[in-house]
């Protein structure tokens, strides 16, 4: 079996990202060691919650509140946290708290037959809500000790965070899962098309709590790694936030219809995100600036996604003028 | 013949909400047979695949395979009882590659860790050598790890039997399995069956294509109205026979075509270009003549359509109409001069589904039936409607009946009437009755017919070649987006036809 290194979207995202880190490293103090640690400690809680919210769109839906989630499990950690119970502790509490809510946005979706845009965007507005009716002092948690912050601020050889580590194997374990498990083909395979997922013997609503379930884990996984870098939390800490995760993973070439993606494309659209706003920090520009133009940028990638390399494929058409569809014609 | 049969339904009742849908159906299935099942469209055919499939329950009878009865959940139980469908509509994923595809829903698993037994990965080596076994068996030659939509459709076909026998499959099913294949590939699907036969698999064939029960089945069961109609040994019976025994009656003429005076040529395409699709393709068309294009799936008939009608950019050619020079840019433009195209994909070209069948009649001429504000005059949308609805003779209880829930003859009929709407002098028809039945088809002929007899120009598209032949003034034959030539009725032959296409 032949194995040639194809210009696949993943690799191009790569190389992009490689060049951005190259010039960044040679023009700003990127290349110091408090730049690489800030740049390693920011991007880790990202990378985790883009892939959670892969999975979601792997199945073709969506959650439009992770950030509110996210914002329960910083919450939930925080609050135990300040009873002095420890990392080992308030970690499984906070991703069981992402578990849950997400778990409940899956059930709605395929027990109520509500897509799952309807499902999140109405759970955004009540968890926001909830923050400010029921949470004490809307949820504000400050001082919080050496308890709390040692996981976000600690770092192995001073440079590489904690977080970065856990991201790391994070990403290692979902493209393994992706690749080679029966959950990971089953969520290509619902996102691609239920009917034929069914055809095979896959049940979709289950499948897609699963995804729902898995994406909670991982987003109490990036809540608790983002809120332990701080000493005070809020839960409208992460409120807007996913928007950033989604697009992270559609530049990364998720497909938003579903069935279509890599992990390792997330991560590296997380990467390429996370560059361009700090290049423009650098660059010295306001924030709406950035917004704006990051706007422009998702909708270029998925004009990509969804063209599929089109552009490139017509040059191959060119020169063999041979007709792409008719492959398999003579065969 | 008493052999004891593998897969024995007796008696199966199927009510949906307002109908029943098959009524006190039985069949046996023999060990190493190929048994045709036949019926028009709404017959019960699908709904009956369904019920042994496993997607639907049936309200009553039972469904024995090798003697014991089956109790199925969902298809993937099907599966594993020895029993694989090939549903009409693809259940292949175009974005995931062959492998995925073959075992999708049943890899092949081992441990990742030997301590740790239940961390089970997929086994993807032992995967690969069981598809490579089957491309043996099936003597097919397919990179496993291409994508599914990098395939051509009869590769696919190809696969999803591949990915039946990965099951080891006793009984397979095909749901009308060569409705988007060109002949030859027909004639490779039809080898595999045989083989298939041979190694004794059983195959429930269903197909509405009466020339391939002959070629293929050993026996045939009819359905009508959801009911059982008949079982009969291939070699025992004719095809009007079979014809009467699904439509219920006999039909006289499934190609009515009325000899009509052909008048002076309204319509002229000169050398048509279109890079890598079209190769310089000139043809003429006359008032009241009905031009067949024939050729195999692939050979540019389609393409052609399009670039005339503008829904495709031609780099080169021109365009005449009586004799006056046309530009097309658009669709609009090919509409406002009458030329009207009716895709070969009704449902997603064709067709708004969910919308009324008034709303999809009058959809081309909104301008013509608007008041000044853009407000649609009811009146005008219902006399329009009514007399496409009586003139085609589409059988709905009235205008305001929802598209989707017409048989696939009416939903071909209505897609003609939307076009007619429009009042074009040259109707372009790709595939007119592709997945119609037999009694709509004889209709929609007739209309066709009519149609040429009142002056207007029509091109027909076909892959059936019968269809061409009954009903073209003249064929012209398509081969790798060229001309391959020209053929007049009366020296019209099917093998003519063939010994241009191939």
């Amino acid at each position: 079996m032949k194995k040639s290194i194809r210009m696949t979207r993943e690799v191009v995202l790569a190389i992009i990202v490689a060049v951005f880190i190259l010039f960044l490293s040679l023009t700003t103090n990127f290349n110091t060691v408090s730049g690489i640690y800030s740049f390693m400690l920011d991007i880790s809680p990202t990378i985790v919650a883009a892939i959670a919210l892969s999975l979601v769109i792997f199945t073709g839906n969506i959650d439009i509140s992770a950030g509110t989630i996210m914002g329960f499990v910083a919450y939930t950690a925080g609050k135990l946290a300040e009873a002095g119970i420890p990392f080992v502790i308030f970690l499984p509490a906070g991703m069981l708290v992402g578990v849950a809510l997400a778990g409940l946005n899956g059930y709605i979706t395929v027990k109520f037959k509500v897509p799952s845009i309807v499902v999140t965007l109405a759970m955004n507005m009540v968890h926001i809500g909830f923050y400010a009716t029921f949470l004490p002092m809307s949820g504000w948690i400050e001082n919080l000790g050496e308890n709390f912050t040692w996981f976000g601020r600690g770092r192995f050889l001073n440079i590489i965070p904690y977080g970065f580590v856990l991201a790391f194997f994070v990403s290692l374990l979902f493209m393994f899962i992706m690749k080679y498990t029966k959950f990971g083909k089953a969520l290509y395979a619902v996102g691609g098309s239920i009917q034929s997922a069914m055809y095979s013997g896959i049940d979709p609503d289950r499948t897609v709590i699963k995804a729902f379930l898995m994406e909670g884990l991982l987003l109490g996984i990036a809540a608790v790694m983002k809120a332990t870098t701080r000493s005070d939390v809020m839960p409208s800490l992460f409120i807007g936030r996913e928007l950033f995760f989604i697009s992270a993973a559609l530049v990364g070439g998720v497909s938003i219809f579903g069935g279509v993606g890599k992990i390792f494309g997330t991560v590296m659209g997380a990467l390429l995100v996370y560059l361009l706003s700090i290049s423009m920090i650098y660059l010295g520009f306001q924030d709406y600036y950035q917004f704006a133009l990051q706007g422009i940028i998702i909708l270029a990638a998925v004009y990509i996604t969804v063209t599929d390399f089109s552009l490139l494929k017509k040059s191959y058409c060119k020169e063999t003028d041979e007709f792409p569809g008719k492959k398999g014609e003579e065969a | 013949m008493e052999k004891q049969p593998i897969l024995d339904i007796c008696g199966i009742d199927k009510r949906f909400p307002g109908v029943l849908a098959l009524k006190d159906v039985s069949l046996q299935l023999l060990p190493g047979e190929v048994h045709a099942i036949c019926g028009e469209n709404g017959a019960g055919k699908s709904t009956l695949m369904k019920i042994i499939a496993g997607v639907y329950v049936a309200d009553t009878g039972s469904i024995l395979l090798d003697g014991q009865e089956l109790h199925l959940e969902n298809p993937n139980d099907a599966y594993k009882q020895g029993l694989s469908i090939i549903f009409q509509e693809s259940s292949l994923f175009p974005d995931l590659t062959v492998l995925e595809n073959l075992f999708m829903g049943h890899e092949e698993q081992k441990s990742l860790f030997p301590v740790l037994p239940f961390i089970r990965m997929n086994d993807i080596p032992k995967m690969r050598k069981r598809a490579k076994e089957i491309f043996i068996r099936l003597e097919m030659n397919v990179d496993l790890d291409e994508k599914i939509s990098a395939l051509g459709v009869a590769t696919k076909q190809m696969v999803e039997i591949a990915k039946a026998l990965t099951f080891d499959s006793k009984v397979l099913i095909l749901d009308e399995p060569t409705a988007a294949l060109t002949n030859k590939e027909v004639h490779t699907l039809f080898e595999t069956i045989r083989r298939l036969k041979q190694e004794g698999v059983s195959i429930l064939y269903i197909s509405h294509r009466l020339e391939e029960i002959f070629q293929i089945a050993d026996r045939v069961s009819v359905l009508r109205d959801g009911a059982y109609v008949a079982t009969a040994d291939v070699s025992d019976v004719s095809k009007p026979k079979l014809i009467s025994w699904m439509v219920g009656r006999f039909l006289e003429n499934l190609y009515p075509k009325e000899d009509v005076e052909i008048g002076e040529t309204v319509f002229e395409v000169k050398e048509l270009w279109q890079r890598g699709l079209l190769h310089g393709i000139s043809f003429s068309l006359g008032k009241g003549e009905i031009l067949g294009i024939a050729g195999l799936a692939g050979a540019g008939r389609t393409e052609l359509a399009l670039a005339v009608c503008g829904l495709s950019k031609a780099d080169k050619g021109e365009l005449l109409l009586n004799g006056k020079k046309l530009v097309i840019h658009q669709y609009r433009d090919a509409l406002d001069k009458g030329i009207a195209y009716i895709s070969e994909d009704r449902q997603r070209y064709g067709l708004v589904l969910p919308m009324t069948l008034k709303e999809n009649i009058t959809h081309k001429v909104l301008n013509r039936i608007c008041n000044v504000f853009g407000i649609i005059d009811r009146r005008k949308e219902n006399s329009i409607t009514d007399s496409y609805m009586s003139q085609l003779s589409i059988k709905a209880p009235d205008g305001s009946f929802v598209v989707s829930k017409l048989s696939g003859g009416n939903q071909q009929k209505v897609s003609v009437a939307k076009s007619l709407a429009a009042e074009p002098q040259i109707l372009i028809l790709d595939e007119p009755t592709r997945g119609v039945d037999v009694g709509a088809k004889s209709e929609l002929h007739r209309i066709i017919s009519n149609l040429a007899k009142a002056g207007k120009s029509i091109i027909i598209i076909s892959s059936d070649l019968p269809e061409i032949l009954g009903m073209s003034d003249r064929v012209m034959v398509m081969k790798n987006g060229c001309k391959a030539g020209e053929l007049l009725r009366a020296e019209l032959t099917q093998e003519r036809i063939l010994e241009m296409a191939l």
